[in-house]
């Protein structure tokens, strides 16, 4: 009996545990949507982190980023098409190519990567700011934490998974290109035609609203967990811990119901 | 120590308490407040904070990081930052834990005279480091 009540309490707490970062989270993002529209806001010094964000998430990683979408770009078209090639389905080879690659793949793969890279690194910053009371030397002189530290990362974010799944999605294209008709111009015409029939208004926009879900997961996800850090230094690592997991948890969940929402 | 936990706005407080952002440079710090309060450009912003540094005759420091700085340069970046906000009065919160490098009042005094503020200073120190201030 008390094994059954102490289980019961246990998975109560870990569930308004949940709400709890749930509800933090929401009421986060809701403060950083409403501060994004007023003007005040986009003063010469946010819109430099801004940049300095975008610059360390993206611009810094993109030759490393484009080599490695390259490489899987082109295992994934070599499997498609030899596949393709073995069970006489040829001619579905370009476009199950850009369903697999551009539309799922390297937007979930972009988000891993900067994740990683990206998302771990902002955790433990703002992990180590809220220790440290740099948060409150910041609130002390009346400069906003939000404005100068945490929008710019989610705005950063965003911009860069955007941006680094659509050039990876544009080198897929043209790696498929390249693999199935070779380097001439005769198959531009039916790949261009490929292309327009899969890109309608309705996938395009689903494709930018999961490559900006996948952002600001990255992004909003861990700035929340470094502030739910106890100011003890040995509680980061911690931190950073529960803060990657759910930015694991949350990619895996807006990749599931995108592509529920597309094939069922 | 409540007394100074329990400050009012209008103080500017010097304290261990109130680090500085690790990963920006000293003039970034300073320059953060006439950015953020006064809506001053960036270029401006640097000006001011680089000025004061002058003043305190610590203009060298201006791109260190709070990592790369002495106890002494920390606190004079804490100091300007202080400065810079323009309250009436600036509370110098324990100096000794600050200051562990230089022998800390003179140090401040040596400070204060260069520093151009209209306001008053006023330090907040254990009673037994009383007679450090009569050295």
């Amino acid at each position: 009996m008390n094994f059954l009540a102490a289980s019961i309490e246990s998975l109560g707490a870990k569930v308004v545990g949940w709400f709890t970062v749930g509800y933090a989270m929401a009421a986060f993002l809701a403060r950083a949507g409403l501060l994004l529209l007023e003007p005040a806001t986009w003063n010469r010094a946010t819109f430099d982190v801004v940049v300095k964000q975008v610059y360390f998430t993206a611009v810094q990683i993109l030759h490393v980023f484009l080599g490695y979408a390259l490489v899987i770009s082109w295992l994934i078209i070599t499997i498609i098409l030899s596949t393709a090639r073995d069970f006489g389905l040829t001619e579905f080879a370009s476009e199950m190519t850009i369903r697999v690659l551009v539309l799922e793949l390297l937007p979930f793969l972009t988000a891993l990567f900067v994740a990683l890279r990206s998302g771990s690194a902002i955790n433990t910053e703002v992990a180590l700011m809220q220790v440290n009371s740099e948060l409150d030397a910041l609130a002390h002189c009346k400069v906003p934490p939000m404005q100068f530290e945490f929008l710019p990362r989610l705005v950063g974010g965003v911009v860069s998974v955007v941006t680094l799944a659509g050039l990876a999605g544009l080198l897929a294209l043209l790696m498929g290109y390249l693999a199935i008709y070779g380097v001439n111009t005769a198959g531009f015409e039916p790949y261009t035609r490929t292309i327009a029939k899969i890109f309608d208004f309705k996938i395009m926009a689903g494709l930018l609203v999961k490559c900006a879900l996948f952002g600001l997961a990255v992004t909003l996800i861990p700035v929340t967990a470094g502030l739910e850090t106890p100011k003890k230094l040995f509680m980061v690592p911690v931190s950073v811990l529960r803060g990657m997991m759910r930015v694991f948890f949350a990619i895996v969940a807006i990749e599931v119901v995108s592509l529920a929402l597309k094939y069922i | 120590m409540a007394a100074v936990v329990a400050l009012p706005d209008d103080v500017a407080r010097v304290s261990h308490e109130l680090p500085l952002r690790a990963n920006l440079s000293a003039l970034d710090n300073i320059a953060l407040i006439p950015i953020y309060q006064r809506h001053f450009s960036v270029g401006e912003s640097n000006q001011q904070a680089l000025q004061l540094l002058d003043q305190l005759g610590h203009a060298d420091i201006a791109s260190l990081r709070d990592p790369d700085m002495t106890p002494a340069q920390r606190f004079v970046t804490k100091l300007a930052r202080a400065l810079i906000l323009k309250r009436p009065r600036l509370v110098i919160d324990r100096p000794g834990a600050m200051l562990y490098d230089v022998s800390y009042p003179a140090f401040i005094r040596q400070l204060a005279m260069q520093a151009t503020m209209a306001g008053t200073w006023e330090i907040f120190d254990f009673s037994w480091n009383r007679v450090l201030y009569n050295e």
